[in-house]
């Protein structure tokens, strides 16, 4: 167990630039150990072949977290910090040269590919850090733990304890006349990939909301995400319904819907939104799945928003990789971007969160949203147009609720996305749907960027941490799991981390305003490119200048005129005290005494 | 009151006039489209065309929200008629359509008036309850009075005359304009004495050989010479430059190179003998005797067709084009107008200058045909990239004048104000602007002034009453002579600049143009351990590197076989399949760029723009402020300077607050504005910021105004003809944000 104390330094996952500060790898003591990192290797004359520098020259040391190479031929120093949880793929590169070189590479999940190369002479030693890569960057394939169970720093905070799902129902007023907290999932019988706490119609007993997860796509029934405070209009997700090629009909979901409509008397009508393109949705009756029919579902709408699969997804990020590493082209760049297709994507599913949102905010009518299991492109939808629809989703707390409960509690299947530890890169189940919801999250900062108590460091830690296999928040693919594997008290929340350190996440220009609901503008004329991202390892990309750090010194500012204000106030007070004829000319304006974020 | 301004009152129902306007036509019952299509959001009221502008007039003063800038010359609704491109006479029922010219004829009643505008706008009239003679000769009136054929058609020379010819108003005879005083104009030899005194460039003279324009009619009558050359050289020399437009000197940087200026040497027989002789004065006049770099701007920089082109289709994807069928190849339409190539191009080529002159400590001179066009945006980039005096809004509004006005930039041919050839038609001097925003965007905190202004001063262009925009030189007699206007004694010409922003905009107004993040030279640093604590809450993630090798900087990746063993042939065998290296070897200046960028940005020291196609961004205020889809309501880059203002506004009265305890000492208070603005008058002083702190110390949310467009609107001002499909306010979520009646004066009283 480590002996450091719970307000030591940040772990870093792959601020490269940053990472050597942390106590466990200090720029003079290349590794130290702690019974939390084991050391694997250490192989010197190891050539780093950098994109933008060409080859350097340097050591290598591998633990069971990280790579680190170290060059120091240069000055100042160069470094290269990567957990191995970031590596996609190891691959040996050329075979032995004849001038006696092996090289290989190593794929990355973060937008990087890097490349290491030995002479032939120190095969073995070579061998045993491709190994040794094999072997702890894949874990779960070699029967290895995940670091994240090793890991033994203690927090002041503990995330684990962010989001409970009643507390946050209670915060939305549910229970209330028209839904109630159903038990029937409290272990997980009606659907193992949904939490164990459901919100449902009041008037649909529990034998029917059964027969519904029938008629439902892997039992996910459609469930409240989301009620307006005042119009009772909701958010309501759930996986497709199993009508079949011979268009199968349910009584029960029939009903079920009615209920969800009846449940908000602003409206007669209730929207259903397939984030599907139509005819993919078509398809999937061929696989039993579907979509409902208007003649069966009376008073419902059903629309489609064309938004893609995670296949088709997944295929858009490795084109843009290949766009924006190692190098941007001038002369295209723009076109070259286009062709990725990925901010047509973000459009698509920014627009039909848009859509949601105005439904129900402008329309006062209740959305019921689903893809074809529910945990994907769903995902994406609720959680968007909650953070539109809701100020509260939009604090840094609000936003690891919003995770926990749309994300994490509702099934996405982080392990099969992201692969955590698996070596079986080519998985066809991986697909950076999260990425892109943080992505469209950004894009929503960047339109109002006054309106997140979070910040561009926020995000990209998330995204970091969502590969780096430090904290146990991302493992295992729904909740169910989570409780059997114990997680919380096994590992540590990605959120302990944050939360005992807000103020580097934190954005000084966030102003308060809760009771809008933000309508972004979802046009590429003002979607763009996530550079501080996906762009970051370029060293020529230089992060703007921050408007923070200027906020802040004006805080600073203040602080201190208020201070002296303050101090020149009591003089004058303590004055006029003893010669009260002054008092007329004096200020007398009270100044509060105001807490700095400092 | 100086001002040009005599009859605008606040309501909209009347016509506002200046002095020397005169009314030509009028029609009445004509209504002003405000969405695609007919709705009752449409204004009625009477179109009026004037020898200025194109004004309409409602018959009703709507409780409509003002949430456009208002302009003290122009009402609400009003079009400067040089600001009109195309006038666009359509007759719906017979299908037809006419592009009016100058004294041209219509041969039919027109039910519609499309406008459109040079600075993006799209304004549409509907004549379908107005009388239809009257409505022809209005567009015919509009037609004519928009291509002026003469300059002294021009509203500004029509001022002129009024004011010379006895008009009968008073109080602007002889008086200088006042606001712009502050702003040096470079037209007497002072203000360049001060100019060389700032930068220290010692072995530099004012010289007065141009007194009378007796050399070069569009070089200014004082300029600045090595000191080694005599007058007598100078105007010998003149005759073998084209235009006689001998070179002159732009700026000095602190280690003594020189930033100079030069038309081509028309002479053959004489060039050799005159560039050496040229640059050995320069060299000369250097105090380390410094080299000689010349930069020919011709060759390596598009030409002003290329660049008018350019921002053709640019406006073309921005506003005319349906905004749904541009949507889909929206970045490769933006990569094919090739406006961002062009803004990266000058940007980069002034770059490579400053490397010159900082990294070489060479002198530099900027070759040009005429040397009036690219050198203008190159020099003056330079200086901004390099002078943080040129950031500041006094610094940049008199680099503005040194380097465009002064140094005879076309502005009359360029600006085509007289529609008299399209060919010698460039936005050079908004390629400029939007350069400024692109240095604005990277570095927010180095610039005194917002983007805000950088929009208003271009829409200033269009507005022919200011002698800024008006002039193809610093030569203004010529036109006085064709009005027959006789000074009297001591009298000089008196148009306005533009810096006199107190002619267009209010006191409250203008506090749109600072920026609340600026920092200044007293840049407002605790001295206290408060900000020492501060640590840079942003990662830097940029590399994986640690700022530069330089044993690798030196040579790029060419020089990295001293890393390599040599008979490694690695590098060489990789570089191709997996890992494309860069093989385009680095340039010196991109090296230097490179050393720069790897450590922290000083906002009071030099500034390189960051280069890569990802990291220029289309100015989005200036070409789609009037695009109603794109507006963002209550979201865009002015929410945080919204956040800003009201701490910094917060600190004002602080500060102020300080003032009233300690008494007037200064010394004892720190005189500048929070802002880190040029310390002002310590009484009473308005606030420079637009956004007011509300309830002390909590940040209230954006109001409803305030919008991605903000200062400007959409409402009226786009109105794409044919746009087929849902009305406007379908396609708009914002379409609440003008339904509102909160307006803009009383939310900043």
């Amino acid at each position: 167990r480590s002996d450091r104390s719970a307000q030591t330094k940040p772990p870093s996952a792959m601020s490269s630039d940053s990472v050597s500060t942390s106590a466990e790898l200090s720029p003079d003591d290349d590794v130290t150990m702690t019974s939390c990192w084991s050391h694997l290797l250490t192989a010197k004359e190891v050539m780093y072949i950098c994109p933008f520098r060409g080859p350097l020259r340097g050591t290598v040391n591998v633990t069971n977290y990280r790579l680190f190479f170290r060059c120091m031929d240069q000055e100042p120093v160069f470094v290269l910090d990567l957990p191995l949880g970031v590596v996609s793929r190891v691959e040996k590169i050329g075979g032995a040269s004849s001038r006696g070189d092996v090289s290989y590479g190593l794929v990355c999940k973060d937008m990087r590919n890097l490349r290491f190369a030995h002479k032939q002479s120190e095969d073995a030693l070579k061998k045993s850090i491709f190994e040794v890569l094999m072997k702890y960057a894949f874990p779960v394939s070699n029967g290895l733990p995940i670091f994240a169970f090793e890991y033994g720093q203690v927090f002041p905070e503990n995330g684990w304890k962010v989001y409970d799902a009643i507390a946050e129902y209670k915060r939305q007023g549910i229970p209330n006349e028209s839904w109630r907290v159903t038990k029937a999932n409290d272990h997980y019988e009606l659907c193992d990939t949904y939490p164990s706490s459901l919100a449902v119609p009041v008037n649909i007993p529990d034998e029917d909301i059964r027969r519904v997860a029938a008629f439902r796509a892997k039992g996910r029934i459609p469930v409240l995400s989301w009620i307006h405070p005042e119009s009772q209009a909701t958010v309501t997700r759930c996986s497709q319904p199993m009508v079949g090629v011979n268009g199968k009909r349910s009584k029960e979901d029939e009903k079920y819907l009615q209920a969800i409509m009846d449940a908000n008397a602003q409206s007669h009508k209730l929207f259903i939104f397939d984030a599907r393109p139509s005819v993919n949705a078509a398809a999937n009756k061929m696989k039993g799945g579907g979509y409902e029919s208007e003649d069966a579902y009376q008073n419902a709408e059903l629309v489609f928003l064309d938004i893609h699969n995670i296949h088709v997804m997944r295929e858009s990020l490795r084109k843009l990789k290949e766009v924006v590493y190692p190098n941007i082209e001038e002369p295209h760049w723009l076109s070259n971007l286009e062709s990725t297709h990925w901010l047509e994507h973000i459009k698509l599913i920014m627009a039909g969160a848009l859509r949601i949102a105005d439904k129900v905010e402008s329309g006062k009518t209740s959305v019921v949203v689903h893809c074809s299991d529910g945990w994907d492109r769903t995902a994406q939808l609720t959680s968007l147009s909650m953070l539109m629809l809701d100020g509260f989703y939009r604090t840094t707390r609000g936003f690891q609720v919003l995770l926990e409960k749309e994300w994490l509690s509702f099934g996405h299947r982080f392990q099969l996305r992201i692969g955590h530890g698996d070596k079986n890169h080519t998985d066809a189940d991986r697909s950076p749907v999260f990425v892109q919801f943080i992505d469209c999250v950004w894009q929503m900062t960047r339109q109002f960027p006054a309106a997140f108590e979070f910040n561009e460091n926020f995000l990209v830690t998330m995204l970091d941490h969502l590969y780096s296999g430090l904290f146990g928040t991302f493992l295992c693919n729904s909740e169910q799991q989570r409780v059997k594997e114990e997680l919380p008290k096994r590992s540590m929340s990605l959120w302990s981390f944050i939360n005992s350190q807000l103020e580097d996440f934190s954005n000084p220009l966030y102003v308060n305003y809760s009771n809008h609901v933000l309508f972004p503008v979802v046009s590429l004329r003002h979607l763009e490119l996530w550079v501080g991202y996906y762009v970051r390892w370029n060293p020529r990309m230089r992060p703007q200048e921050p408007v923070h750090q200027r906020y802040k010194e004006l805080l600073a500012r203040r602080a201190e005129l208020q201070r002296r204000v303050e101090e020149l106030q009591r003089e004058v007070t303590n004055r006029s005290a003893s010669s009260s004829s002054e008092r007329a000319g004096s200020p007398t304006r009270s100044i509060t005494p105001v807490q700095t974020f400092v | 009151q100086t001002g040009l301004r005599w009859v605008c009152p606040q309501s909209p129902l009347f016509l506002c006039i200046t002095s020397g306007e005169i009314v030509v036509n009028e029609v009445n019952f004509v209504r002003k489209c405000i969405g695609a299509e007919k709705s009752h959001d449409d204004l009625w009221g009477k179109l009026i065309c004037t020898n200025f502008k194109v004004s309409f007039v409602t018959h009703e003063a709507l409780a409509q929200p003002r949430f456009q800038v208002s302009n003290r010359l122009l009402g609400e609704h009003d079009i400067p008629l040089a600001c009109v491109d195309q006038v666009v006479t359509v007759n719906d029922a017979k299908g037809k359509k006419k592009v009016l010219g100058s004294n041209q004829k219509l041969k039919f009643n027109p039910s519609e008036l499309i406008l459109y505008c040079k600075d993006f706008r799209i304004v549409r009239f509907s004549f379908d309850e107005a009388g239809p003679e009257g409505a022809k000769k209005v567009c015919l009136a509009i037609a004519h009075y928009s291509r002026p054929a003469d300059p002294q058609l021009l509203f500004g020379f029509e001022l002129i005359g009024t004011r010379y010819l006895g008009s009968s108003e008073d109080g602007l005879n002889g008086a200088r304009p006042a606001g712009g005083s502050q702003t040096p104009l470079f037209a007497c030899s002072s203000d360049w004495d001060r100019e060389i005194k700032r930068t220290g460039a010692a072995e530099w003279r004012v010289c007065s050989v141009n007194q009378g324009y007796g050399v070069s009619p569009s070089l200014p009558e004082f300029f600045v010479v090595p000191a080694s050359l005599a007058d007598q050289d100078l105007r010998q020399y003149a005759e073998a430059f084209s235009g006689q437009r001998l070179p002159v000197w732009c700026w000095n940087h602190p280690n003594g190179s020189a930033l100079t200026r030069m038309a081509a040497i028309t002479d053959p027989l004489q060039q050799k003998r005159l560039d050496q002789r040229i640059c050995n004065a320069i060299i000369k006049s250097h105090p380390q005797r410094g080299d000689v770099h010349k930069a020919d701007l011709d060759k390596n920089l598009p030409s002003i067709q290329q660049v008018n082109n350019s921002l053709v289709r640019l406006r073309h994807i921005c506003v005319i084009d349906p905004f749904e069928e541009t949507e889909e190849k929206w970045l490769s339409s933006v990569e094919n107008s090739q406006w961002l190539d062009y803004v990266r191009t000058f940007l980069k080529h002034s770059c490579d200058v400053v490397y010159i002159l900082e990294g070489l400590n060479a002198s530099v001179i900027l070759q040009e045909e005429e040397g009036r066009d690219l050198s203008c945006v190159v020099s003056s980039l330079v200086q901004i990239m390099v002078d943080p005096h040129f950031r500041s809004l006094s610094g940049f509004q008199s680099l503005v004048q040194k380097e465009w006005v002064m140094a005879g930039h076309r502005f009359l041919d360029r600006c085509n104000h007289l529609k008299k050839s399209d060919k010698e038609e460039s936005p050079l001097f908004l390629l400029f602007l939007d350069c400024v925003w692109q240095l604005m965007n990277q570095y927010p905190s180095a610039f005194e002034f917002t983007e805000t202004y950088l929009a208003l001063l271009s829409d200033s262009m269009w507005v022919p009453v200011f002698s800024t925009f008006l002039f193809n030189g610093p030569k203004h007699h010529d036109f006085l002579e064709d009005k027959k206007i006789t000074l009297g004694e001591g009298e000089e010409l008196c148009l306005p600049p533009v810096w006199d922003w107190s002619q267009q905009l209010s006191i409250t107004d203008q506090a749109l143009f600072n920026n609340p993040i600026y920092v200044g030279k007293a840049a407002p640093y605790a001295h206290n351990g408060a900000v020492k604590s501060f640590r840079r809450t942003k990662v830097s993630w940029s590399s994986t590197l640690r700022g530069t090798p330089p044993a690798l900087a030196r040579n790029g990746l060419q020089g990295s076989q001293g890393t390599l063993p040599r008979r490694n042939s690695l590098a060489a065998q990789l570089k191709s399949d997996l890992f494309p290296v860069r093989d385009v070897p680095e340039s010196p200046s991109e090296r230097f760029a490179r050393d720069w960028f790897s450590g922290p940005a000083d906002p009071q020291g030099l500034l390189l723009p960051q280069l890569l196609p990802s990291h220029l961004a289309l100015w989005r205020l200036y070409f789609l402020r009037w695009v109603p889809e794109a507006v963002i309501p209550r979201g865009g880059p002015v929410t945080a300077v919204h956040a800003v203002s009201q701490l910094a506004h917060e600190i004002e009265t602080l500060q102020s607050q300080l003032r009233r305890y300690k008494g007037p000492t200064p010394g004892s208070t720190p005189r500048a504005s929070p802002a880190g603005g040029p310390p002002g008058t310590p009484h009473a002083e308005p606030s420079r910021m637009f956004f007011k702190a509300g309830s002390l110390y909590e940040p209230s949310p954006p109001p409803e105004f305030l919008s991605s467009s903000f200062p400007f609107t959409p409402v009226g001002n786009l109105c794409r003809p044919n746009l087929r499909g849902t009305p406007i306010s379908k396609l708009l979520n914002g379409a609440k944000t003008w339904l509102s009646t909160e307006t803009l004066a009383g939310e900043t009283a």
